[in-house]
């Protein structure tokens, strides 16, 4: 076996097929080595042999299979044993063994007819031990480590809290989890154990994962905050991304749309530090630029935010802060299963109420008024249309309700198995989900299928392996019609037209044929998108043995994705009444006609890409005495590449096949480009630690992109320190107070480049396309001959770098109260500089060109962030209350501006991504008011009053004032509240955001409806009202088509995020049905919601519109049973 | 040895796969070609969806989309409506303000700071380039001048480290610069392109025609009359000089055109009916190619400008049609058709307005959709509603047994079908939409014409009458009369000269030259008042009857209103902001 490890190594080189053919021969090894035990009953026998040239182990095989004795040993213990014959009359097992072990070897057979065979001389295993682990209310505590000291042997409890272990004399026992207190049991002569685990209510012995590597809480000293998986499983929100905010201090998250399949939040660390990309680095298992939003949350252990220089040593793309995934590993122990079964709706958390019929007649009468037209609606009309009597000529229709269910159907189903011996753990998990559009009959429905396969393998005492792959098919189905389009159109939706006929078919189109009761289904054909997504990543871990703490850690990844996406137009049928017509019975004659396109037409797209990552990582982790010495030092590529190609057909005679084949020639079309890119870089990190009491680390990174040009301006190097000092250790302290358990204070500052900047700012390129943005715009010359436009891209910037991420932390743990307090709090202080822009505001647009993004921007970033928890029992309730916020503004220090422009414009000083916006001071009640004040040309009552902020007593642009607003918030936080009473657990996680606003903008008019909550109060002849303008049409007023406060209104809000009510079988009865743990539970999502600013909309989404997917509450109720 | 896994930094140095380097454009004459292309897109076609003619007294935009801000000459620095450069909607306006035109200015300039170096096998490829791209310069600048005045005339291939603040150029500069340029294309360009849509020497001499009839006319030659107590009166027009040589520059200019002797004016120059003199002039415009097409853009059914930049068909239809009805005549331009005989149309004449749309000039039957109107078949679920494709901008009062009802057409405000589309004027525009296509599901592909002999025809007469070579004129636009079975103009003088104008308005309706005719000729209080709208109705007689031919109301529609600092349009405020040494236009 060594041998065979041995020449792995030498033929390690840089093909990847080589690294396949290395994975596939390591896969079969450990597979070979692990089966070795099987269990059955007591006994006392002897055997009858009789084996010609066969190898020992096959004998032993023999008999394990013949009896009820087992055996356990290393492979490689009996490599060296020649085969040999085998005689034996009703031998005892001592005698048969007698013969065929050597010198070397020795054996003991314990007590449950266990026979294990190891080397002589060595350390031998002599008792077997068994136990139950259990927390301090005697609930078993599952995946807890038991292990030998001062050896890698142990094992891991099962889900019903027990263990079984082979231990030497005089060992003894370290119990170690993840928020508990660990512990070291003498084993002495005792064989069974109950050992309790003491809450550490501060986690401090918890493990978190930070970069490259783990760590303990409690000698960390960098500003990480970490949510277990366990957690997360309690939202029933299909995306990950959509489960974390309130949970993390410090963690923002907003929500353009709640489409199934393109639900996930834009996550931001601790606010915005850029003026361009703040997009913050995933990093699962160890791998960037996985996804966090379609993981299957039942395959996560933990999830981590590294907010501060901590982040540094992912470098490149690190700068706004890196989200750790950890996924589930094996443990020891019999395969132990789960299955989760998760079942309910989703729904609309906010749906904003539009406009009457009537009221929306009547406006658009108003319209017609204030421009001389003829009025478009009588009395009789809108009577008509408030009293319901003429459905047919007078409907209405509110087009949410009819386009919209109810409640949608949402579910997921997930399997794990998990368990593994000595030298091969498992955990593996087959999941999948549904989710479907809020639609009728809807066209939109996400699917996902994935499984994941995380193994571990050790091959000797020194080399350990780990093998895991993931794969995920993300299969999203939509309308031929965009989200946008559907919602856009519901909003525009005229309620004085129908959706539905009285007699159910279909009513007729607002433009293009999209009646969104129609367009919203699959009657317009399909559009399929399916994404295949492979993760692979092998791990060799080799403890170098001839120097302690010494070992090295190679990772190669290769991310693998595939997407095919078909998108099927067909022709859709809508009916329409000429308003007169009748059939001889009175009834109004229909007509069907044939929308969207003349014939159907396919097109096809496909993307292939590719990213791998190898790393090679030196760790050296040594206590000499008070000294711990920690050192990391290591080398990583990232790599990537793709191709994407299309094609299309059109006038397909028949919709009965929707393949390319059965398209005609006449206008098909293909498309296709790709993309490449590269990082390489050197990083390291040093800790040391003073009797776990002054810390000390030291990171640093130095990275090279393909970002930047090779003239050495390619490599950063990119520095962090960081200190804490456990107070509560000093002596001076224990005797000055008995209330603070523990208390550390730890500082942090440090640099990281960011190169999340376009492609190519240092070449002078040419694409093809145009200036405009027009989708197809080539030169077309006689005959139709379509000829490609080539543009300069950029004029180029052979002196671009890296952007330089300044962060600077402090903060605090502590625990009070005997553990049951815990605080942490972070004061930041970030600067970014060297901030790569282009210098947009300020060349004269006469110049006509791009500028390249230049090192010019500085943007300050100052914040805080915490955490507070409780803990405690009361009687027979416990319960866990936490409190987290955090809180980030930042403030641009110097970039770019329009050298003329006023000073109350500029942006320097103020935060990022704010706008300029003419101030709104209520409405002209009449004429005559118009005339007193300085107003835009052509402005009557009626209409919004624009503040002279300049006092040059005309309204300009240089009245426009600028607003330290945008659609992220300042402060987001969370409570939650966890509470355990005899087999029931609630969890409840509150979640509030303040200090952002919105801009509402709707288009109304005649071209759709208007909100009721404009339509009511608005001015009119009757009502001169001061703060409620007049009925517009689309952006025709100049208060609608310049951006003014009247429009921009505050999102504060608290919102009920989560809610999880469960129960949980007792142990004696789920003891009886054979299985471990029985839970079953109810759980919402975005469940109510108080925006007192903000009603028409839910405050959480990025746009004010309405015209995109709303956000969706969940509501499910599922079990989860464990074998 | 994990070490080796790791390659070393020349792995970081990768070239884009989706891009071309500059090396590998600049010795490349099909590259290069493929940049000039890119130039071309800078010249906008009048087909967007909201067209010039919307603009002034020619159309109403129905969807308005800012244009009435327009119209009521409400634009300021601050707001340039559908003349800013990242408005909406409105590729035509946004590809006629300061930032776009320039940025299409810069291509030129990189081409001629990199071109003498490259190397071409055949020359002719080279100097034909060359010239395409002299011209497509004057034509932006041409574009520049006739929006802002005097503007900076950059030529220099800006680097990152110059100096951007430049001042404007006066306006004669700018005139001599276009048509310096256009000399140049000329001298280099072929009498005709292989590649039809390419530039040739007639396309460089009719812009240099266009360039010389505007510079003399009286706009340019007012010494800033209109912008009273204005500084830079170099900035808006000559100050001096002598005038007339400016006509006979024109003149002179145009004739170089004729004289190339390739181009004629299409169809047929005596037609037999006013079927034929209609269907000719409609042809005109739907044909792929005539004889009289100096300069145009082509299309394909594939180009995709966004959902606003190329479908006349869809965007002009009537909403009867499932088409949007964008830009729809004014009843001031329709009554500018003459009758067929060539008196003056007159509501006040009780027979012309009994029957309005009876013997008038072939051309309005080609250019107006009017109530009545035969048009093509109705799609599939309006047919039923009118079977014969009879265009409905009336209502009829009508008897439903018990008492009078009022029922709309179908192509009219209150339709049943998409009527927020429906025309607020009574009309829609017919010139340029190919009948044969059903527009609401395909594009028809009939080219832009920027430049077509007519004008070149109409430009040389208008510099023979401000000559005084009133014979010389009317033999010219009495050839394109008379193309159109219009009888011959005989005036003199003013009266000749009123005529002449009202020619070119017909003849060249809806094709962007009126907004700018409107301003060099100076007659605003014509180009912006109200829009007035005919409403026909087809009344009930005493019998319950309704009546066969309706009677004609007229309303107005739309305020506009002139400021007169709406000549040009105002230089941005935020580039003002940004170049200190620019001054503004008169009257913002």
């Amino acid at each position: 076996m060594n041998k065979i490890l041995l020449s792995i190594h030498l033929n390690h080189n840089k093909s990847l097929p080589q690294l396949a053919r290395i994975m596939k021969i390591v896969f079969i090894l450990t597979f070979i080595c692990s089966v070795h035990v099987s269990a059955k009953v007591y006994s006392q026998e002897r055997f009858t042999l009789n084996m010609s040239n066969v190898s020992v182990d096959k004998v032993l095989n023999k008999i394990q299979s013949e009896s009820n004795y087992r055996f356990f040993y290393n492979f490689g213990y009996l490599k060296h044993l020649d085969k040999l014959n085998v005689v034996a009359k009703n031998e005892t097992l001592p005698e048969i063994l007698n013969k065929l072990l050597d010198s070397t070897l020795s054996y003991q057979v314990l007590d449950d007819n266990l026979v294990v065979i190891s080397l002589k001389g060595t350390q031998q295993l002599q008792h077997r031990i068994e136990g139950k682990v259990t927390d301090e209310k005697g609930s078993p505590l599952p995946g807890v480590s038991v292990q030998i000291k001062g050896t890698s042997q142990g094992a891991i409890t099962n889900g019903a809290g027990r263990f079984t272990l082979l231990v030497p004399d005089n060992a003894v026992l370290t119990v170690s989890f993840v928020g508990y207190e660990t512990q070291e049991i003498t084993v002495g002569n005792q064989t069974t154990f109950n050992i309790e685990l003491k809450v550490a209510a501060s986690g401090l012995n918890e493990v978190v994962v930070v970069g490259y590597g783990t760590t303990k809480k409690a000698t960390l000293t960098g500003a990480i905050s970490s949510v277990k998986g366990s957690e997360v499983v309690k939202s029933p929100a299909t995306n990950v991304s959509n489960d974390l905010v309130g949970r993390l201090p410090g963690l923002v998250a907003i929500q353009p749309s709640g489409e199934p399949g393109y639900d996930g939040s834009t996550l931001r660390i601790r606010g915005l530090n850029t003026l361009n990309n703040n997009n913050v680095l995933v990093v699962v298992d160890g791998i960037a630029g996985r996804s966090l939003d379609r993981i299957d949350p039942y395959s996560i252990e933990s999830i981590t935010i590294l907010k501060d220089a901590s982040a540094a040593i992912y470098g490149a793309q690190a700068a706004n802060g890196v989200i750790l995934i950890t996924t589930k590993r094996g443990r020891l122990g019999k395969p132990e299963i789960t299955f989760n079964v998760n079942a309910g709706y989703n729904q609309p958390t906010k749906i904003p109420k539009m406009a009457d019929a009537a009221t929306y007649a009547t406006m658009l009468n108003e319209i017609a008024e204030y421009g001389n037209a003829q009025l478009p609606f009588s009395k009789d009309d809108i009577q008509k249309f408030a009293d319901g009597t003429d459905p047919w000529g007078h409907p209405n229709t509110d087009w949410f309700a009819s386009v919209l269910k109810k409640r949608s159907a949402q579910n997921s189903y997930n399997m794990t198995v998990s368990g593994g011996t000595e030298s091969l753990r498992y955990f593996v998990s087959l999941g999948t989900k549904t989710q479907e559009g809020n639609y009728y009959h809807s066209g939109t429905k996400y699917n996902q299928y994935d499984f994941r396969s995380n193994l571990d393998g050790k091959i000797t005492k020194d080399i350990s392996l780990a093998f895991d792959v993931t794969g995920r098919m993300e299969d999203r189905n939509f309308p031929t019609r965009s989200a946008g389009d559907i919602f856009r159109m519901i909003m525009r939706g005229k309620p004085n037209l129908p959706a539905y006929w009285p007699d159910g078919t279909p009513g007729p189109d607002i433009e293009y044929g999209n009646n969104p009761a129609v367009i919203s289904t699959d009657a317009t054909g399909y559009d399929r998108d399916k994404n295949y997504v492979l993760n692979t990543n092998l791990r060799l871990n080799i403890d170098i043995p001839w120097v302690k703490g010494l070992s090295v850690t190679g990772n190669a990844a290769i991310d693998k994705g595939f997407d095919f996406r078909k998108l099927w137009q067909t022709p859709w049928y809508l009916y329409t009444w000429d308003g007169t017509s009748r059939d001889a019975n009175g009834k109004p004659v229909l007509v069907k006609g044939k929308r969207g396109f003349d014939a159907p037409q396919l097109t096809e797209y496909a993307a292939d890409n590719i990213s791998t990552t190898i790393n090679a990582l030196l760790n050296y982790d040594r206590t000499f005495g008070d000294h711990g010495i920690k050192f990391l030092a290591g080398i990583e590529e990232i790599k990537g590449n793709g191709d994407n190609f299309s094609a299309s057909k059109q006038h397909y005679v028949s919709t009965a096949i929707d393949q390319l084949f059965a398209g005609a020639s006449l206008d098909k079309d293909n498309n296709g480009s790709g993309f490449i890119n590269s990082r390489l870089s050197y990083f390291g990190r040093v800790n040391y630690s003073f009797r776990d009491k002054y810390l000390a680390e030291f990171v640093w990174r130095y990275d090279g992109s393909y970002i930047f040009p090779p003239n050495g301006k390619q490599f950063g190097f990119f520095p962090g320190v960081s200190a804490g000092w456990v107070v509560s250790k000093e002596g001076f302290f224990k005797s000055a107070t008995n209330v603070i358990d523990f208390l550390k204070i730890r500082g942090s500052w440090g640099q990281t480049g960011n190169d999340r900047i376009p492609e190519w700012q240092y070449l002078a390129t040419y694409a093809y396309g145009n200036f405009l943005g027009q989708p197809y715009y080539p030169f077309v010359t006689g005959g139709g001959v379509e000829n490609q436009t080539l543009y300069e891209t950029r004029v180029p910037n052979p002196n671009i770098t890296w952007e330089v991420a300044n962060q600077g932390d402090i903060g605090f743990d502590a625990t009070l109260f005997n553990n049951k307090v815990s605080i942490t709090a972070d004061y930041f202080n970030y600067k970014r500089s060297h901030i790569l822009l282009p210098p947009n505001a300020s060349i004269p647009l006469s110049a006509g060109f791009t500028p390249p993004y230049e090192n010019i921007g500085k943007v300050g970033n100052k914040g805080f962030d915490f955490n507070v928890s409780y803990s405690d029992d009361i009687g027979k309730l416990n319960f866990t209350i936490g409190v987290n916020g955090g809180y980030a503004k930042n403030r641009i220090i110097f970039w770019d501006e329009t050298p003329g422009a006023p000073g109350y414009q500029k942006s320097t000083g103020h935060p990022m991504n704010t706008s300029l916006y003419y101030v709104a001071e209520g409405v002209f009640p009449d004429s005559a008011s118009v005339a007193k004040v300085p107003h835009w040309d052509g402005a009557r009552a009626g209409d919004i009053i624009f503040k002279d902020v300049n006092g040059d007593g005309k309204i300009d642009a240089n009245d426009r004032v600028r607003i330290d607003k945008n659609s992220v918030p300042t402060f987001t936080g969370g409570v939650s509240l966890e509470l355990r009473y005899g087999q029931f657990d609630l969890s409840i996680l509150l979640q509030a955001a303040t200090g952002a606003v919105n801009y509402i903008s709707t288009e109304s008019g005649e071209i759709g409806d208007f909100l009721e909550s404009f339509a009511a109060g608005r001015w009119t002849d009757a009502n001169h009202s001061t703060t409620q303008p007049r009925t517009f049409n689309r952006s025709n007023e100049y208060w609608v088509n310049q951006n003014n406060t009247f429009w921009l209104h505050k999102t504060d809000y608290l919102r009920l995020k989560n809610l999880q009510l469960g129960y949980s079988l007792p142990h004696n009865i789920t003891k009886k049905l054979g299985i471990q743990a029985f839970r079953v539970y109810a759980s919402g999502y975005n469940l109510l919601t108080y925006s007192p600013d903000y009603k028409d909309f839910d405050p959480e989404a990025s746009a004010g519109s309405g015209q995109s997917y709303p956000l969706q509450r969940v509501v499910t109720a599922g079990l989860s049973v464990t074998f | 040895m994990l070490l080796q896994f790791i390659s070393c930094k020349k792995d970081l140095n990768i070239s884009p796969v989706d891009q071309f380097s500059d090396a590998s454009v600049w010795k490349d004459p099909s590259l290069i070609q493929t940049f000039v292309n890119n130039i071309y897109g800078g010249i906008p076609h009048g087909f967007s969806n909201i067209m010039m003619s919307a603009l002034d007294d020619e159309a109403m935009y129905n969807a308005d989309f800012g244009s009435s801000n327009v119209t009521k000459s409400l634009i300021t620095p601050s707001d340039l409506s559908i003349f800013d450069q990242n408005y909406w909607t409105g590729l035509r306006q946004r590809l006629m303000n300061w930032a776009l035109i320039y940025k299409y200015v810069r291509p030129c300039n990189i081409f001629f700071s990199k071109i003498d170096a490259v190397h071409f096998d055949d020359p002719t490829a080279k100097s034909n380039l060359k010239g395409e791209v002299h011209f497509l310069r004057a034509y932006l600048y041409f574009d520049l001048v006739e929006m802002y005045g005097g503007v900076p005339i950059i030529t220099k291939d800006y680097g990152l480290s110059d100096s951007f603040n430049v001042p404007r150029n006066t306006y004669a500069e700018c005139i001599t610069f276009i048509t310096n340029e256009c000399d140049s294309a000329a001298s280099l360009l072929p009498l005709t392109a292989t590649d039809l849509g390419r530039a040739t020497k007639g396309a460089a001499l009719a812009l240099k025609a266009r360039t010389l009839l505007y510079a003399a006319s009286d706009f340019a030659n007012s010494n800033g009359s209109w912008a009273s107590g204005y500084a830079n009166k170099d900035l808006i027009g000559y100050t001096g000089g002598d005038r007339v040589a400016r006509w006979q520059a024109a003149k002179d200019a145009a004739k170089a055109v004729m004289d190339l002797g390739i181009y004629s004016l299409s169809g047929s120059l005596t037609p037999a009916t006013v079927q034929e003199a209609s269907a000719n002039y409609a042809n005109i415009f739907i044909q792929p190619q005539t004889s009289e097409d100096i300069f145009c853009r082509y299309f394909t059914t594939k180009v995709d400008e966004n959902w606003d930049g190329y479908n006349p068909g869809l965007y002009n239809q009537p909403n009867g049609y499932h088409c949007w009805g964008s830009n729809t005549p004014t009843s001031q331009m329709v009554d500018s058709y003459e009758m067929a005989d060539g008196t003056k149309f007159d509501w006040s004449n009780p027979a012309e307005a009994a029957m309005p749309y009876a013997n008038r000039d072939p051309r309005f039957y080609a250019s107006i959709l009017y109530e009545g109107a035969q048009w093509r078949k109705r799609p599939a679920d309006i047919a039923p509603s009118d079977p014969a494709g009879i265009i409905q901008v009336g209502t009829w009062q009508k008897w439903d047994g018990s008492k009078m009802i009022t029922v709309a057409g179908l192509d009219t405000r209150q339709s049943p079908f998409e009527n927020w589309n429906g025309t607020y004027t009574g009309y829609y525009m017919r010139k340029f939409v190919d009948p044969t296509i059903d527009a609401q599901n395909f594009k028809q592909t009939a080219p832009w014409r920027y430049f077509r002999y007519t004008e070149i025809l109409l430009d040389y007469a208008e510099a023979c009458i401000a000559l005084g070579q009133e014979d010389e004129a009317k033999t010219y636009i009495n050839q394109i009369r008379a193309r159109s079975k219009m009888p011959a103009i005989t005036e003199t003088g003013a009266a000749l000269l009123a005529r002449y104008r009202n020619e070119r308005k017909i003849e060249l309706a809806f094709e962007d030259h009126r907004y700018f005719d409107i301003r060099r000729w100076m007659i605003p209080e014509q180009g912006y008042t109200d829009v007035m709208a005919v409403q026909p109705l087809y009344k009930m007689n005493a019998d319950h009857t309704t009546a066969a031919n309706p009677t004609y109301s007229i309303v107005d529609v739309q305020q506009r209103a002139w400021n007169p600092r709406f000549y040009f349009l105002p230089i941005a405020l935020d580039e003002m902001n940004r170049n200190n040494k620019l001054v503004q236009n008169p009257l913002y």
